[in-house]
Parts: structure tokens; C-alpha cells; sequence
């Protein structure tokens, strides 16, 4: 890998995303120099969290009262700074409103000077990047030291974070190593992490010991008694506020929540959703002015504490407004969505990010603090995988503020590309293929037409195509019907079972829908095929959210007659069941339907599984396999299923039978629908791809004939593009196995 | 509600806080057991001895006549004490935490500014999580009417590769019960 120090881009520059071309920079630089150190942190962060969550013994509960709490509190936000501002006035302390970046770094240049203040030590506060303290404070000739240790490499190595919790997150131990023996000349051994924290600790220390203010950010604040919050590992926060006589908090209005009393809700999110700690070193409950006497280590005489707390608007009055947006003020900064990220693990935040902002919650942020849309362009690096919405600890629906983004940069841009277009719209694309499919596979496969496809459709030419069956599901099992009659063995069964034959299955994967017919045939469970409609996720997933909906209404209506005439839909492909099992709520806008819709939908194994329980039937001595213990199956999740609660139906139906399972740990296999096919995150598809291929490699006795199972067909097209073996959607591999 | 001496609360707080990478000790509560606690815990150096919030200060009557004891320190002594003694009014089981008080005493430099810190916490002070110190119902509302930090192990950090212990803060936490 190439060293990050000597790159021929600095991140700095690819910082601001308002043009394709620095998405495509800052993705290549990424790539190039910071994946590894992004991917190991990260991940490690993740599995943390997973671990650490899991202690939490009600922890769903825990995110309900988090989000309601929040949701109120920036409901009722204009009366909570009213009180916030009393609280803090009663204790001596002085409460700012700054409407504007400028407002907020003049209040705070005022203040300095006012104190003759020549140096200042700051803990790390995202909020005083946003409205670039330092840049205007250096402009006065004032000294900021910042002393959180990633602040302070940040500070050196002048790099936007790319992180919100660890902002170093891009540096490696070695490429800090050697960052810091350029800057500072000193003979001191700068090779270890103990080596390298001594150093920045001892000039720390004396900036601490010599300096005038304080300035940190707060995680919350209470309006019922003006306490503030403030989460940290270093003990650099505790310093700050403490040391110096006179204190600045900086904060967004949206950090503000009624009562103190919550805080222990909030502080034990924040920590295991963060970092995967049960708490991190020092959680810092301050009411300031603090009551501990001035100690004047500067040297400095005299005077009584004093405390400013800034609160900044800076566009927060108006995403609140926003009925799109406005979810992403209630954001408590943990990073979950972050590490939990295939996209961001291979690439952080100087891609998948802004100049402040990162990760999925990035973009609604840049958006909204910076009043520019074009900014918050990297928010198509957001698939939509959706792994991070059962991990915000307050909820957040951070793929659709994406979607929305998505969707008003096409706006802006006069409509959607010609790639958007057509990655959207491939029902319609696949219905006339399919008249000719040999035709439009020639066609498409022909090198000429791959060239003429990357350039006009973006369709990255180094992918294969998903193939147009000869036969749509359709015509296969009209066929199929017309020569099989079965008869029911199962009378138990109130309820009948439908088949949804979804856009993708029916044009390009007949062969997943046929299988599952046969298999519910297999079982004596009567099964019919639906009409072919198309989901809305493609579209979706372009951000053409308002087409989406009116083909989502369209399904929805249809699959309710079905449900209301006694059946139960099986739907093959993961990311149309999560459709309808997460997506639709908002889509269609329409609770009582999405729940039903919700309640009576599933994937053909988790139905199964069920059914087995209920029937008390044992398929053991059904199956074509004398001794399935020793047949390796390894099974990779989807991503979308995961989510919606179905991601171990498979794993867990095929070790009940005997065999010998593996199951990934990656949230995503980075081809997420249409994304890895398009020729701008090629590169960063294959790179989140490989840590699945990686895992498969390595996994329980591995070799050229393991059975790997994947419902999602994009994650089957990733892997084949990498490995020989054999692979199946779950329901396939069963439908061979069985008798 | 005061929460009383709970086997099940202890081992679990013990545990925990070693899992963060406290040292504990659990002892009798006597200004004598105390004092030979401290003495073992600390070297020859200047200790800076924060007056408790909480605890009874006889607690400490003998341990204080010890000649490296400082009470009130001098700026140059502030600044550069490695050893730090306070008392915390709460320990949390789950999280292995202790409570320490920003007040008109010194637990804060003391915790804060130094290279170890010793703390010192009544038996009869420890709750189950979190949340229960934010609650009337604990400890009279203690943790509600005042600043103070939630410790959890000693200063720590990753920004540099590795996970390194000890950097604005101490890199030695040590927890001292008192039974
Ligand atoms: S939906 Fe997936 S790709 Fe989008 S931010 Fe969440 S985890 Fe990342
Ligand atoms: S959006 Fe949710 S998960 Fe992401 S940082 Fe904010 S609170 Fe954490």
C-alpha cells in the first residue's frame, strides 16, 4: 500500500464532494492509502458493539425511550433553549445564541480577547469544525491546542476527520510514526503507540499547565439543570474544562434534552454503541461554573471561574422544519452507522463523508449545516444495505435521509441520468429483453455493446450482466402446473401459500422461483405463483423515490387481496422481502397495511422452519444425502435480511438437518443491488467484496466443492465472480437435496 | 432508598471494574486497614490527598500523618504530584465505575492530573447500572446534585495504532472498598 504521507492528493482537498469528479478522487485515495486502517478499526469498533450490546439486557427498550426522548425534545427545542438559558443564567453562567457560524466564532473571539487569552486547549467538539473555530481563531493570532490525541494528529497533519469518534481512524501506528518524526525534530523514539501517546501527552501537558481557556463540545446538555454531558477515554476533556478559568462549551440546539434524569440512557447507548465499551474511562457530568477553586497554573492571578455556553443554529432551526431531514437532528453522534458500514469500512470518511460529516448520517448533516445539497453528494456511496438502522441507538432511518438526498440532487441536477434510468427502471427493461433473450444476452455480452453500455450507462464493463432466462418464471410454471398436480398432505394449514414472483426472479432467476414451487410441492404445501409486479426497489435505490412509491402503492394494494383471501406470501429475493417487511412503512405511507404486509410475508426457509415447528415434521430422513455432517456449507447473509430479522433462517434450517455451516460476519458483500455494477464504485465494490471472498477462503475446510448458499442475487453474482464452487440460493440447494 | 450491602452487587462491580483494568481491594473499614492499604498501594513520593466529599474523614486520620502526604499543595506540587488519593460517593456494578465529585475539594486535580489514582468507595455505595445513579431513589439523589465524572478504568486510548493506557490522565486506577 502506498503511504498516506507522501500521496498525490491531500484529503483535505477532496474534502468538499460537490463534484462527481472528487467523489471519484476521494475514493481512489482512499482506496489506495486508507483502507486497511479504516477496515481493522472499524470492524473492530463493530464486533465491539455487537458484543457489548448484548449485555444491555433491554437494550431495544433502551433505543424506544432514546428516540422518543429526542423526538421531543427537538419538538418542543424552542422552549427547551428558553429554559436551558435560565439553568445556566441562574448558576452564573453565560448562554450565546449564535444563528451563524460567524456569530458563533466572533462571540468566541470576543471572549478570548476579552481575556488577553494567547492560548487555548480544546477537546475534541465536531460542532467547532463545523464552524471552523480554529482557522478563524489562528486568523487573530490566537493559539488553539487541540488535545484530543487524533485532534492532535489531525492538527499536524491539517486532514479532516474521518471518523466522528475516532477522527484519526485513516492512520496507521506507522504512518502516525512517521508523520510526527517529519514535523517535530526530536530524537526521541517515536515507534511504539506508548512511544508516540509520551510525546503528545508531554507537549500536551504544558499547553494544559499554560493555558487561558477551555473550550470543549458537549455530547448533551439538560435544559432542567444547564448539565452538560461529555463522554471521553483520554481524560483530555476533563483538563480542559477544569484547568483553565474560563470555559466555552460549544454545542448544536440539538443537543439540548428536557431532563437530567435521562442522561443514564443516553450514556449507556452512547459507549457500546461507539467503541463497544460498557462505559469509556471518564463520562463527565458538569454543571459550570464548577465549584472547584481557581488554580491559576499558568501562573496567571486571580480571578473566578466563568462559563460560556454557545449554542449554534447553523441550519438546525430549518432541517427541523424539514419533514425529510429532520430525523438526522436526533442523532447522538455514536458512529455505530459508521463501523457498521460495508462501504465506510473500506473506505471512512474522507470519502464516504464531507468536510466535517461522515458516514451515512453524513450527508443529511452536510446537507443541513451547510445549506449546500451538492455537498452531501457522497451520500451515494450509501447502498442502502441498511445494516445501520438496527444499530442507531435513537433509530434512525439513515438510508432513507440518503434516498432523499439522493432524490433532491436529481432534482437539482433536471432529472436523472440516463444511468439512474435505467439501473431504476430494469423491470420494464428485462420485460422486453425477454421477448428476445438470446438477442439482448448476445447483444449485451458483445464487446462492443460492453464498451458502448460503460460509457452510456455507466454499467461497469468488467461485470458480467445478469443474464435474460430463456423462460420467465412465469411460463415455467404455467408449464410446470399444467404437468404436475399435487395433492395436499396437509390439512392442518389454514392458511395457502403464494409464490411473489418479483421482477428479478422472474426475468433473470426462474430457476430460484421454480425451486421453491418444487420444495413447497415436495412438502404438500400447496402453492400458487402471483402476477409479476414490479417492488419499486430499483428505483428506489436511485434515489427516484416518488416513481418508487407509485408502483409501491400499486404492489402493496395487490399483495393485501392476497393476505385478505387467506395466504401467505413467499417472497425468494432478500431485498424485495425487506421491502416489504421494513422500507414500505414509509413508502406507502400507511401503517395498517405495511404491518400486515409485515406479518405476512417471508422467506421461503424462515417459512419453512416454521412450518416444520408446527407440523412437527423431521426432514432428516428425506433428504438425497446419506451423511450431510460431512458436506461444508458456507452462508452469507444479506445484508437487507439481516435487518429485518431473517438473516439466520438458512444458517440455522441447515445445521438443524446435519450439515456443517460457516456463515459470514460482513454486513454487506458490496455489490448492494445495482451499485457494484456501476463503473464509478466498481473499485469499491470488489474491495468491500474481497472481505467476504476472504472469509470464505479461510472458512471450516474449504475447498473447490463447499456449497456456498446466498439468497441475495447480487451477493451470489459478487461471489461467483471471484470462486468456482458451487452456489445457491438456500431454497435451491434444499430443493436438490430433498427427495 | 439507600442500596445495602449486596453480596451478588459487590462480586459483580469487582469483576467489572478488573475488567476494565482497575486494580481492586476490598477492605475492612477502619482508619487502620485503610492506612496500610495506601501505604502498600504507594511508593516513596509525594501523594496528594484530596479531603473526602463523602466519606467519613477519620477514615484517613492515621493514613495523613504520613510525611508525604499533602493536603495543600502548591501549584508546582499540583502540577507535578504522580499519586492521587479521593474518595467516590457511588461504584457501578455493570460498568466497574467509579463516581468522583467536582466540588470545592481537590478529587479532581487529584484524579485528574496525576499518574495513579487511588480510590476510595463505601461498601454500602454500589448500584446495579448507570442509569440508577441519575435517580432519586438512589443514594438520596446524590448523583443528581452535582458535577462529577463517571471513572471507568484508567485514561486510555487507540488514536495512536495500538491501545495504550495512561495518557492526559492516570494509567493506573486503583479502587480501594471499604467494608
Ligand atoms: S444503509 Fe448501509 S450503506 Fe447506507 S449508511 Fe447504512 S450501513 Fe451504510
Ligand atoms: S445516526 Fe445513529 S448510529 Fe449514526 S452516529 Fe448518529 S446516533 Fe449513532
Amino acid at each position: 500500500m502506498e503511504n498516506i504521507n507522501d500521496y498525490i492528493i491531500h484529503p483535505r482537498q477532496i474534502a468538499d464532494k460537490s463534484s462527481k469528479e472528487s467523489l471519484q478522487k476521494a475514493i481512489k485515495l482512499a482506496l489506495d492509502v486508507e483502507t486497511d486502517a479504516v477496515r481493522f478499526n472499524t470492524q473492530t469498533f463493530n464486533t465491539n458493539r455487537y458484543k457489548a450490546v448484548k449485555k444491555l439486557n433491554d437494550y431495544e427498550e433502551l433505543k424506544d425511550r432514546a428516540r422518543q426522548i429526542k423526538e421531543d425534545s427537538i419538538q418542543n427545542l424552542p422552549a427547551l433553549i428558553v429554559k436551558l438559558s435560565h439553568s445556566i443564567k441562574a448558576r452564573g453562567g453565560i448562554v450565546f445564541i449564535a444563528g451563524s457560524k460567524k456569530e458563533a466564532t466572533d462571540y468566541i473571539k470576543n471572549v478570548c480577547i476579552s481575556h488577553n487569552a494567547k492560548l487555548i486547549v480544546k477537546a475534541k467538539s465536531i460542532t467547532s469544525e463545523e464552524i471552523e473555530l480554529n482557522y478563524e481563531m489562528e486568523k487573530v493570532g490566537i493559539e488553539i491546542a487541540e488535545t484530543d490525541l487524533a485532534e492532535f494528529i489531525l492538527q499536524v497533519s491539517k486532514e479532516q476527520p474521518s471518523h466522528n469518534v475516532a477522527p484519526a481512524i485513516h492512520r496507521s501506528r506507522e504512518s502516525i510514526s512517521e508523520l510526527f518524526k517529519r514535523n517535530f525534530r526530536t530524537d526521541k523514539r517515536l515507534d511504539t503507540g506508548e512511544e508516540l501517546t509520551e510525546f503528545a501527552r508531554d507537549i500536551l501537558r504544558q499547553k494544559f499547565l499554560s493555558a487561558d481557556i477551555g473550550i470543549s463540545g458537549a455530547n448533551l446538555i439538560a435544559a432542567d439543570e444547564g448539565t452538560i454531558l461529555l463522554v471521553e477515554s483520554e481524560g483530555n476533556i476533563r483538563l480542559t474544562t477544569q484547568l483553565p478559568t474560563v470555559h466555552i462549551a460549544v454545542a448544536g440546539v440539538e443537543k439540548i434534552i428536557p431532563s437530567k434524569k435521562d442522561f443514564g440512557i443516553f450514556i449507556e447507548l452512547l459507549a457500546t454503541s461507539g467503541t463497544g465499551q460498557s462505559l469509556t474511562s471518564y463520562t463527565n457530568i458538569l454543571e459550570p461554573p464548577i465549584d472547584l477553586p481557581v488554580l491559576n497554573l499558568n501562573g496567571r492571578q486571580g480571578k473566578q471561574r466563568e462559563f460560556h455556553l454557545v449554542l449554534i443554529d447553523n441550519g438546525r432551526m430549518k432541517m427541523r422544519e424539514d419533514d425529510d431531514l429532520r430525523e438526522a437532528l436526533y442523532c447522538i453522534r455514536c458512529s455505530a452507522c459508521m463501523n457498521v458500514c460495508a462501504n465506510f469500512q473500506a473506505v471512512g470518511g474522507h470519502a464516504f463523508g464531507g468536510e466535517v460529516y461522515t458516514g451515512g448520517i453524513g450527508g443529511a448533516w452536510t446537507v443541513g449545516t451547510t445549506g449546500s445539497l451538492e455537498k452531501g453528494r457522497f451520500a451515494e456511496l450509501c447502498t442502502g444495505c441498511s445494516r445501520c438502522v438496527p444499530n442507531c441507538p435513537v433509530r434512525i432511518d439513515i438510508p432513507r435521509l440518503n434516498t432523499t438526498i439522493k432524490n433532491r440532487l436529481i432534482k437539482a441536477d433536471g432529472g436523472p441520468s440516463f444511468q439512474k434510468s435505467f439501473f431504476g427502471n430494469f423491470s420494464t427493461i428485462g420485460k422486453y429483453a425477454s421477448i428476445i433473450p438470446v438477442l439482448s444476452n448476445w447483444v449485451s455480452n458483445f464487446a462492443i455493446s460492453r464498451k458502448l453500455m460503460e460509457k452510456i450507462i455507466g454499467f461497469d464493463k468488467r461485470r458480467s450482466i445478469p443474464q435474460f432466462a430463456k423462460k420467465t418464471l412465469v411460463k415455467q410454471y404455467e408449464k410446470y402446473r399444467k404437468s404436475t398436480i399435487v395433492k395436499s398432505k396437509t390439512n392442518i394449514l389454514t392458511r395457502r401459500v403464494v409464490l411473489f414472483a418479483d421482477v428479478f426472479t422472474n426475468y433473470n432467476n426462474p430457476q430460484v422461483g421454480m425451486a421453491a414451487i418444487r420444495v413447497f410441492d415436495k412438502l404438500g404445501v400447496p402453492i400458487t405463483l402471483s402476477k409479476v409486479l414490479d417492488d419499486g426497489r430499483a428505483l428506489q435505490s436511485q434515489g427516484l423515490v416518488e416513481l418508487a412509491r407509485n408502483k409501491a402503492l400499486k404492489l402493496a394494494a395487490y399483495l393485501e387481496q392476497l393476505i385478505d383471501s387467506g395466504k401467505e406470501v413467499i417472497v425468494v429475493e432478500p431485498s424485495v422481502l425487506s421491502l416489504f417487511r421494513y422500507d414500505y412503512k414509509k413508502l406507502i405511507n400507511n401503517d395498517k397495511l405495511f404491518y400486515k404486509l409485515a406479518k405476512h410475508t417471508y422467506d421461503p426457509i424462515e417459512y419453512i422452519n416454521k412450518l416444520l415447528i408446527h407440523l412437527e415434521v423431521d426432514l432428516t430422513n428425506k433428504l438425497n444425502i446419506p451423511n450431510p455432517s460431512s458436506t461444508y456449507i458456507f452462508y452469507h447473509a444479506h445484508c437487507q435480511m439481516k435487518t429485518v430479522g431473517a438473516g439466520n433462517a438458512a444458517s440455522d434450517f441447515y445445521r438443524s438437518l446435519g450439515f456443517n455451516v460457516s456463515v459470514s460476519n460482513v454486513e454487506c458483500c458490496g455489490m448492494a443491488g445495482s451499485f457494484g455494477y456501476k463503473k464509478e464504485y466498481y473499485e469499491l465494490s470488489k474491495n468491500v467484496g474481497s472481505d467476504l471472498i476472504n472469509q470464505i477462503r479461510k472458512s471450516n475446510s474449504f475447498d473447490n466443492k463447499t456449497i456456498i448458499l446466498a439468497s441475495g442475487i447480487s451477493c451470489r453474482e459478487q461471489i461467483e465472480d471471484e470462486l468456482n464452487n458451487p452456489i445457491y440460493h438456500p431454497i435451491e440447494y434444499l430443493e436438490k437435496i430433498l427427495k | 432508598m439507600q442500596s445495602k450491602r449486596d453480596e451478588d452487587l459487590i462480586k459483580q462491580f469487582i469483576e467489572s471494574a478488573k475488567s476494565a483494568a482497575a486494580f481492586v481491594e476490598l477492605i475492612p473499614s477502619n482508619a487502620e486497614s485503610l492506612n496500610n492499604s495506601l501505604i502498600a498501594a504507594t511508593g516513596n513520593e509525594m501523594i496528594l490527598l484530596a479531603e473526602p466529599d463523602d466519606l467519613d474523614p477519620e477514615l484517613f486520620s492515621i493514613f495523613k500523618l504520613n510525611k508525604n502526604v499533602v493536603t495543600e499543595p502548591t501549584k508546582e506540587q499540583i502540577s507535578n504530584i504522580k499519586t492521587g488519593i479521593t474518595d467516590a460517593f457511588c461504584a457501578i456494578a455493570n460498568t466497574g465505575s467509579v463516581c468522583v465529585s467536582v466540588t470545592k475539594n481537590l478529587s479532581s486535580p487529584a484524579s485528574m492530573l496525576t499518574r495513579q489514582h487511588i480510590v476510595i468507595i463505601d461498601v454500602n455505595t454500589i448500584v446495579q447500572k448507570p442509569r440508577d445513579v441519575f435517580s432519586d431513589s438512589y443514594l438520596e439523589g446524590k448523583g443528581l446534585k452535582r458535577s462529577f465524572s463517571i471513572i471507568t478504568g484508567p485514561s486510555a486510548t487507540a488514536d495512536m495504532g495500538p491501545l495504550v493506557r495512561g495518557v492526559h490522565g492516570p494509567g493506573k486506577l486503583h479502587i480501594i472498598i471499604l467494608d
